[in-house]
């Protein structure tokens, strides 16, 4: 039996607005889970959902094993990093972190002993008699976090708690997270537009768009093996290159044809191209990363705008009117270079009218 | 080299002009508020022989009406402050909550405060007559009978036969008719610019509804709530317009009441003009002093915890 | 289930409060509606009454038509006598505002005494006729209403001006800030108007501006000015200072920015300010009372008629004149007026 599922959950809006449609998911004990998209997708609202601060249309929400669906949110065992951190301002930071607890009326020594040892994980405690208006963006994150494990809970729910972070900080509070969770050995459920984050945080994935779910997996599986061609498009820094090609069927071969190129293709859905996709137009997907730069490739094209990133450079160009990126450490290259590439075996075929993956 | 010339060109500009700007404004507080408040406190130490000292607030505590006009002016003040709070928090709490009309009940709630004071005397004096509204109102609804059926009454009610802290507390609902907008709207603004999270993190974390609006809503907007009531306060403190349109002068003296009695009604008297300073100074004693005890008493002691 | 008998007790509640604002006004309303015959009527009508109910018999014996009114409790009373129809038309139009001519009059009441039995006729009032009355019967309630609307004028333009200077000022210096506004307008409002009353007056008289709208204006804008001051403080200071100096780059002077940038987008606050210190004069009873001796406003004409028993339905009517303004008022900012305290 799973930790939390989520049965087929749906939120409407004034009764025409889908916020969320029939959401299916599993959660193991220990597991943490991001659930990614753009503004509007609807992650934040399940989110919500889950904690009781929001109402489900349909559905239901099951934790270890008991339906929550009509619970108050303080009688669910959950707790929550809101992404203003909603730090209370006119109460200490010690007091912020004690609030719980006083509630659940510990005495005053056992919730000293908890105060004290969450601060110590969240690296607070030099600033407990302190207010939050004394505090950097930062600083009131980590209350926010302590607040939230003070609680022991079940769940540990996070709304883009570092969206209003400064990037550096934002890397750094990352590492952070992973370490608390693990430590605290919760579960979490942690929302947030940031592909990076999510991939680098994550046990599993929840991708989103319109209020569905895209995809749910591993990030390796979300980067590697993307489901739609909104994850291609929406994962990875630059993201993957689309190529609209036709296939074509020559003597049992299948060949992959561009304005531009022709490719001869190998991979494993070339039975389902044989069977279902010859004459038709389908959408190649190749990460930047996976185009290669050599003395002779099926492309030639110039180096237009070069964005040196440190590690690798990004090289922009224009193939048949459509910019194509290429990540390469070929560090001699220059603006206007003429160059031959090539693609590797990862690429992704995706139906151009589905956008879903052929496999 | 033009740069700096235009940066230092508007750095002077911006010293000189606030002066300036302000100026009208200073000069015509000086003239129009600052000397007549002089003139009346010093003429309040002057008395009507001209030397300095205390005689006219001794004619002030001799005044028969005084101790009743402190006595009214005080409880009128801070039973009408308690009143008006608690209702003006239950009315901002319900506006607050979205439901269909809400706008149109906050626009019902707000006319009260726009009425013009003596347009509100014509409206209570024509309600509180033996044969006014409000008794025909509890007659048309049966509400009579059944007043005189608990026999708690023989009749209808005669209700301007009040007196002393009856025909206070009188008072002090009408009042409270006219004056819980105003408060119900700051707090009502208190309660719009508040983050929802905070309530909801309260929530989250184990408080329920009540618990969230005591510990966590109200002391954040206390601030707006604490004006509210210091500037009901002061204006409490002055009553006098409203009793006087319900009882006429002199039937339920209040101190500000007794200044325009002094002022208006009596000029002929000898000692009416010190009389009538008399108590203003000592009105703005009592308002001041309340008004420090007031905030004395509902600032934060320190920061205190929940 | 829980839902629904939720916000049924919510809208009763609600209902509740709000009757306790309406009834009251309701009654007013249906006073100033009424004829001098329905003042002394009881039960007192929650809704106007627009005609009456009128029952005419012809008294053989005595030779006159008895007039008889349907009263609120149900019953017909017996309200006049004549048999001369110049005075039953005068007598309708004074008592009841019912204002016919005297041949149709005639008409209809000549049928009681051919049909020899009481007849029942319903006639219309005459809608306006208090509010007409009003300004007629009370001696200069035109002429009050005048006075009112140029002391209000005059609040405006005091208020705006001077208050607006100081907004600016203050939103674009850091020297002071809100809490100088604040402390002053707070000390300004411990002083009690009435106190200063006297010397006031005699500074007024001094300027000759005692018993002038002027002076009176002068007075309402004590309050005002530091009102004025904080909002439009408030409201300048969200007009982005980027804006203005954009448009100094572009080569405007500052006086040239004031007009084009920064008044156009600070105008909503600067109505609500002039709205408020309209108010604050057509409002006021206390400071007129003192400060004014021939030259009344509408609102000291008003409270004068207080206690006078015999025309209560024109000082209603006048009532409701002075009602309007702060309503309208009220309606239309009623979706601003918390953005204004907060």
């Amino acid at each position: 039996m799973s930790y939390l599922t989520l049965e087929n959950v749906k939120k409407v809006y004034n009764k025409n607005v889908t916020a969320v449609e029939s959401f299916n998911l599993e959660i193991e004990d220990g597991e943490f889970i991001a659930f990614l998209g753009p503004s509007g997708c609807g992650k934040t609202t399940t989110l919500r959902m889950i904690a009781g601060l929001e109402s489900v249309t349909e559905g239901d929400i099951k934790l270890e094993g008991k339906s929550i669906v009509n619970l108050e949110p303080r009688e669910r065992g959950v707790s929550m990093i809101f992404q203003s951190y909603a730090v209370w301002p006119h109460m200490s930071v010690y007091d912020n972190v004690a609030y719980a607890l006083k509630l659940k009326k510990l005495n005053k020594k056992e919730i000293d002993k908890i105060v004290q040892e969450v601060a110590k994980t969240a690296d607070i405690t030099q600033y407990l008699d302190r207010y939050p208006s004394q505090l950097s963006g930062g600083q009131r994150q980590r209350v926010a976090v302590a607040r939230a494990i003070a609680v022991k809970p079940k769940l540990f729910l996070m709304d883009e708690p570092l969206s209003n972070l400064d990037a550096k900080l934002r890397v750094a509070m990352r590492t952070d997270l992973k370490r608390i969770h693990q430590e605290v050995a919760s579960t979490s459920i942690f929302v947030t537009h940031d592909q990076a984050e999510a991939l680098s945080l994550a046990d599993r994935i929840v991708v989103m768009n319109h209020g569905v779910i895209e995809q749910i997996g591993s990030p390796r599986e979300i980067y590697h093996d993307s489901e739609t061609m909104f994850i291609a498009k929406f994962i990875g820094s630059p993201p993957s290159n689309f190529f609209h090609v036709e296939v074509k069927e020559k003597d049992k071969d299948i060949w992959l044809v561009h304005s531009e190129f022709e490719l001869k293709f190998n991979g494993t859905e070339k039975e389902t191209l044989l069977n279902q996709y010859v004459g038709k137009k389908i959408v190649l997907s190749v990460r930047p990363e996976n185009i290669k730069i050599a003395d002779e490739g099926i492309i030639e094209t110039k180096a237009l705008i070069i964005e040196p990133q440190g590690s690798h450079n990004i090289i922009n160009t224009n193939i048949a009117g459509e910019e194509v990126k290429i990540v390469s450490d070929q560090f001699h290259l220059k603006e206007g270079d003429l160059i031959h590439i090539q693609f590797n075996e990862n690429v992704l075929l995706f139906d151009m009218d589905t956008e879903k993956r052929i496999r | 080299m033009a740069d700096t010339q235009m940066a230092d060109k508007s750095k002077k500009n911006r010293l000189k002009s606030p002066y300036l700007l302000l100026l009208p404004a200073l000069l015509f507080y000086l003239i129009f508020w600052f000397f007549p408040v002089l003139t009346s406190i010093t003429e309040s130490f002057t008395s009507n022989t001209g030397e300095i000292g205390l005689t006219n607030f001794q004619l002030m505590r001799e005044d028969t009406l005084f101790l009743a006009a402190l006595r009214n002016t005080l409880v009128f003040a801070g039973v009408s402050l308690i009143l008006q709070f608690i209702l003006a928090l239950i009315v901002a709490v319900l506006i607050n909550r979205k439901f269909k009309g809400n706008k149109l009940f906050l626009f019902i709630m707000l006319i009260p405060m726009a009425l013009p004071q003596s347009a509100v005397g014509i409206l209570w004096n024509t309600g509180l007559v033996e044969s006014g509204w409000i008794n025909s109102f509890l007659t048309t609804t049966g509400i009579q009978e059944v007043i005189q059926g608990l026999n708690l009454a023989s009749g209808a009610m005669i209700w301007k036969n009040v007196s002393g802290l009856e025909a206070v507390f009188m008072l002090i609902l009408i009042d409270t008719w006219t004056v819980m907008p105003s408060v119900m709207i700051i707090i009502l603004a208190g309660l719009q610019n508040f983050n929802k999270e905070y309530q909801e993190a309260a929530q989250v974390f184990g408080a329920t509804k009540f618990q969230a609006f005591r510990d966590i809503v109200i002391p954040i907007i206390k601030p707006s709530i604490v004006t509210a009531l210091l500037l009901r306060l002061i204006s409490g403190l002055q009553v006098w317009l409203i009793g006087v349109m319900i009882f006429g002068f002199n039937s339920v003296p209040f101190l500000v009441e007794r200044i325009v009695y002094y002022t208006d009604k009596v000029r002929t008297g000898v000692n009416s003009y010190k009389l009538a300073n008399a108590y203003s100074i000592f009105t703005l004693v009592i308002v001041f002093s309340v008004a420090l005890i007031f905030v004395r008493m509902t600032k934060n002691k320190k920061r205190g915890g929940v | 289930m829980k839902n629904t008998i939720r916000r049924t007790l919510l809208y009763l509640v609600i209902v509740f409060i709000s009757m306790m604002v309406l009834i009251p006004l309701s009654y007013l309303v249906s006073i100033s509606f009424s004829s001098a015959a329905e003042i002394n009527d009881y039960p007192k009508q929650m809704f106007p009454s627009f005609s009456h109910e009128l029952a005419v018999t012809w008294d053989e014996e005595n030779s006159y038509y008895i007039l008889e009114r349907k009263n609120n409790a149900g019953k017909y009373e017996e309200l006049y006598m004549s048999s001369k129809f110049d005075r039953i038309q005068a007598y309708l139009e004074t008592q009841l505002n019912v204002y016919v001519e005297e041949e149709d009059l005639e008409k209809d009441f000549v049928q009681a005494k051919e049909l020899g039995q009481k007849i029942e006729l319903t006639y219309r009032k005459s809608f306006f006729n208090n509010f007409i009355k009003f300004f007629t019967v009370f001696g200069g309630a035109e002429k009050a209403l005048v006075n009112s609307i140029k002391a209000a004028v005059i609040t405006i333009f005091i208020s705006m001006s001077i208050g607006g200077l100081v907004g600016y000022a203050l939103a674009r210096t850091s020297i002071i800030g809100k809490e100088a506004i604040s402390i002053g307008s707070l000390i300004v409002r411990m002083f009690p108007m009435v106190s200063i009353s006297v010397p006031m007056a005699i500074l007024l008289v001094k300027y000759g501006l005692y018993d002038s709208m002027l002076g009176l204006a002068i007075v309402y804008s004590i309050p005002n000015i530091g009102l004025t001051a904080a909002i439009t403080r408030g409201i300048f200071m969200g007009v982005n200072k980027e804006f203005e100096e954009a448009s100094m780059v572009f080569g405007a002077t500052k006086l040239q920015t004031f007009r084009k940038i920064t008044f156009p987008l600070v105008l909503p606050a600067f109505a609500a300010s002039s709205m408020y210190a309209f108010i604050t004069a057509w409002n006021d009873t206390a400071v007129s009372l003192l400060l004014t001796n021939k030259n009344e406003t509408l609102a000291l004409l008003i409270y004068k008629s207080i206690g006078g028993s015999s025309s209560i339905h024109y000082a209603a009517s006048g009532a409701i004149v002075l009602i309007i303004p702060a309503l309208a008022f009220t309606f239309l900012l009623k979706n601003y007026i918390t953005q204004l305290w907060g």
